[in-house]
């Protein structure tokens, strides 16, 4: 039981949840109470004890009916065991998004089986009466194809080998796709959760399988490659129309009228709530590491250092004996944050995220002025204030506050800002910059910058741009960065959690 | 204590809670493992009811310790009781003039004095915050640590000696064990993330909103006055408002609320008036209150320029409008 129990923890681990091994004894000894007969009471019982975030509980869910399979049966009784010897499959691997992206026909193939004797014994506890029949494994989704492939990597033994020339397929992939330059966000909101077309190039998927003809392995196992590369191919130019029709989009995007536009962006404002509440969360964790500077006075606390009149004071009704110290210490005071929002056109793909992200701290932190900019500066505070969310970004975009329509200017930008609104800044004031540092050729500016900075406690730079990108074009970043505290990339809402997350390791 | 799963469901349904498969195995292997339970959800789905029902289904006394910002130990484990120390060294003066009279030195005085210091420092003194109680129970108890996503972090590391060990460590006096560990119930409304240390120690139990039926068996057996038909509409309506994007979907609590108060107006069915006009119950927010009435069909300003205007009968909302008056003056 253990071995099983061990196994499936592994599995988890390998799709990045943490379980530690406290939890998986946990399991076990939770196990040997409740019994292996149900088998909704042992998922019960293993996501209890091993799963402890709520996130979580999807993929267990899927790896759970994943490992112990369970397709109600369909054969006679008496098969049932030596099927689930013969032809039960490993642990799904943690790369599973190629099969998907490959969209392609697995080739058939049958009967595997890796399992030691004890964990057989355990899973027929749970597959007795609902194991697949074998013919049906290939019913299932690309995903199980493709677990049937990789146990085939295991079962080769060259896991380390394989591994590396898989992954240099997926480098080639991520490639590939990184280098799709349209949208410099990758934030368009129809795009939503898709990922951009992939675009592999035969050449690649043929120095794939050159590869693994190095490797010596089994000649079926490269066979079946190749079949899937064939698919790979030939789905190629669905991909390729696909891309094409995005362009066009995108095409039409840039020439569209202001009114379009406007209504292009209410429809990108739309946040669900899930996503809201995953923003705020985030935004507060963010919070937490923003800190103002120390206050003036001393407030009572429980740590800190003792203050005589006050204990003195205090401690009167016990005849003057001090038997409650009162310490006192200097509290932090609560950020005051200054947001300076690029809504420039180079940026606009990601106004719906960008100003959520600026409604969500302004709504969250008590003293937040914000500002936006393209080669012009101005606050809109109020704006944020006063209208509901989609209300103010038309309002922004309308050309009534300013310009939105020039090419940004950084350098410009902070100039202006420099001049008319640095006495809104002094040294509790953390400055968050959301903007990707494109200038569009203009002089950066550095020194207006600079001295921004110097009147700031910290400064925060978050730009959707990653780090490969910033030696591309007009981008002003590399001179930036060395100016700023941190220096943020983020393209999400899962990325600026994941941004969230680091400060707060940071500072542990 | 639980026999099986199946005789936790029994017990918790005798104290009127109704709970599934999931909740039952939890909390089966919480009183069997003697590990503390971390249950999460959205406000009002029975976390806390949970506690209290278990409490009555396990017949133990339920001991509650209420999480806000800036709890400490002294709230929540114990507090030296300083007027009761002073009023005893007061009293006990002479006595300790005594008992340090044959001291010849400053020193002899001070190590005499050592030597009492038990009885300055003991439990007698100690002013019992939940957790100790629950430790220094003689019988076994229900701790619920309520709302802990509320309290600071550093309360949270404090509990994690008393979750894994049930013991807490008292400089003064030493290591306080448990010697019948209490059952613990930890919840948390997700406003913030837990530590993963805390997680690791606790089993972990999702509640989420309830399906139809089971919505249904919680408002009949939690608002008796109701009746079969209307309780039925009502669990339709709240199910269907929870599909909306809302800040603040309507919970279990907010229809038994909403339940009782229809108990309460003594009403028939849910009629356009009646929700419009008991909709705060369930709504929490401005926003999310017009946004459920748009969806249910009830518009207020609408209906406001429809009692100005005399019905004319042609739009399909007057003749709704006029359909549920009917049926208003045939019910009265």
């Amino acid at each position: 039981m253990d071995t099983v129990v061990n196994d499936f923890v592994q599995v988890l681990r390998n799709h990045q949840l943490r379980v530690s091994p406290a939890e998986s004894i946990d399991a076990l000894r939770a196990l040997e109470h409740t019994g292996l007969r149900e088998r909704g009471v042992v998922k019960d019982t293993l996501r209890a004890t091993l799963i402890k975030n709520q996130e979580d509980a999807g993929t267990f869910d899927r790896l759970f009916d994943l490992y112990f399979s369970m397709r109600p049966a369909v054969q006679k009784p008496s098969a049932r065991l030596k099927l689930a010897h013969d032809h039960d499959h490993g642990p799904p691997p943690a790369r599973l998004e190629l099969g998907e992206e490959a969209g392609g026909e697995a080739p058939e193939d049958e009967g595997h089986s890796h399992d030691t004797d004890e964990s057989t014994e355990m899973r027929r506890f749970f597959e007795e009466d609902r194991m697949r029949p074998a013919n049906d494994i290939h019913g299932e989704s690309e995903r199980m194809r493709l677990s049937m492939f990789s146990q085939e990597l295991v079962l080769n033994r060259k896991p380390g080998a394989l591994e590396s020339a898989l992954q240099r397929l997926t480098y080639h992939m991520r490639l590939r796709r990184s280098r799709n330059m349209f949208n410099p966000g990758g934030l368009v909101p129809d795009a939503g959760g898709e990922e951009l077309p992939l675009d592999v190039s035969a050449v690649d998927l043929q120095d794939f399988v050159d590869h693994l003809h190095e490797l010596e392995v089994d000649e079926a196992l490269i066979a079946e490659l190749e079949a899937q590369s064939e698919n790979i191919l030939r789905g190629l130019p669905d991909l390729i129309k696909q891309m094409q029709e995005r362009e066009k989009l995108l095409e039409k995007d840039a020439k569209d009228d202001a009114a379009f536009r406007r209504r292009a962006l209410r429809k990108m404002l739309r946040f669900s709530a899930a996503e809201q509440r995953e923003m705020e969360a985030s935004i507060r964790r963010i919070a937490r590491n923003i800190q103002g500077a120390k206050t003036r006075r001393l407030k009572r606390d429980r740590i800190g250092r003792i203050s005589v009149p006050h204990t003195l004071r205090q401690n009167v009704r016990y005849d003057g004996v001090p038997f409650e110290p009162v310490l006192r210490r200097r509290r932090e005071n609560k950020p005051r944050v200054t947001l300076l929002c690029d809504v420039s056109l180079s940026t606009r793909n990601l106004a719906r995220f960008w100003l959520h992200l600026v409604y969500q701290m302004q709504s969250l932190f008590s003293k937040v002025r914000t500002f936006v900019f393209v080669a012009d500066v101005a606050e809109v505070t109020q704006v944020f204030e006063e209208h509901d969310m989609n209300r103010a970004v038309e309002e922004i975009f309308s050309g009534r506050i300013l310009d939105a329509d020039v090419n940004s200017d950084f350098g410009k930008a902070a100039e202006r800002f420099k001049n008319e609104h640095l006495p809104t800044i002094n040294h509790r004031t953390t400055i968050v910059i959301l903007g990707d540092g494109r200038n569009n050729g203009k002089p950066p500016n550095v020194e207006a910058l600079e001295e921004i900075t110097r009147h700031a406690r910290r400064t925060v730079w978050i730009t959707p741009e990653p780090r490969w990108g910033w030696s591309l074009g007009s981008c002003d970043m590399p001179l930036y960065k060395p100016l700023c505290d941190r220096v943020e990339v983020v393209r999400d809402v899962d990325g600026l959690a994941h941004v969230a997350e680091e400060l707060v390791r940071s500072r542990a | 204590m639980f026999q099986s799963i199946e005789e936790v469901g029994e017990k918790l349904g005798e104290q009127s809670y109704v709970s599934d498969r999931r909740l039952a195995t939890v909390v089966f292997l919480a009183t069997r493992l003697g590990k503390p339970v971390l249950v999460e959800g959205p406000a009002g789905v029975g976390k806390t009811e949970l506690a209290k029902s278990l409490a009555g289904a396990l017949e133990l006394d339920l001991i509650r310790l209420q999480c806000y910002e800036g709890l400490d130990e002294a709230k929540a484990l114990y507090e030296w009781e300083y007027s009761k120390q002073l009023l005893y060294t007061q009293v006990l003066r002479e006595k300790i003039g005594e008992t340090l009279a044959p001291a010849e030195s400053l020193r002899e005085a001070a190590e005499v004095l050592r030597g009492q210091e038990d009885v300055f420092f003991s439990e007698n003194f100690l002013v019992e915050r939940p957790i100790l109680q629950a430790i220094q129970a003689d019988e076994p108890t229900v701790l619920l640590i309520d709302e802990i996503d509320r309290a600071d972090e550093e309360f949270e590391a404090f509990l994690l000696e008393f979750l894994s060990d049930y013991q807490v460590s008292i400089p003064e006096i030493g290591t306080v064990r448990a010697a019948r560990p209490p059952v613990v119930i930890l919840t948390s409304n997700r406003t913030r993330e837990l530590s993963e240390a805390l997680k690791r120690r606790c089993l972990h139990l999702q509640i989420g909103y309830p399906s139809s039926e089971v919505e249904l068996e919680i408002v009949r057996l939690k608002a008796p006055g109701i009746s079969g038909a209307l309780s039925e509409e009502l669990v339709e309506t709240i199910q269907d408002l929870r599909t909306l994007d809302l800040r603040k979907a309507p919970s279990i609590g907010e229809t038994l609320d909403w339940a009782q108060s229809l108990v309460v107006l003594n009403a028939p069915k849910l009629s356009k008036d009646l929700i419009e006009s008991t909709i705060s119950v369930i709504a929490k927010y401005d926003r999310d209150a017009q946004r459920m009435l748009d969806h249910l069909g009830v518009n207020a300003r609408e209906r406001k320029d429809l009692g100005q205007m005399e019905p004319t009968g042609e739009k399909p909302e007057e003749a709704m409008y006029e359909m549920h008056r009917s049926v208003h003056k045939h019910v009265h």
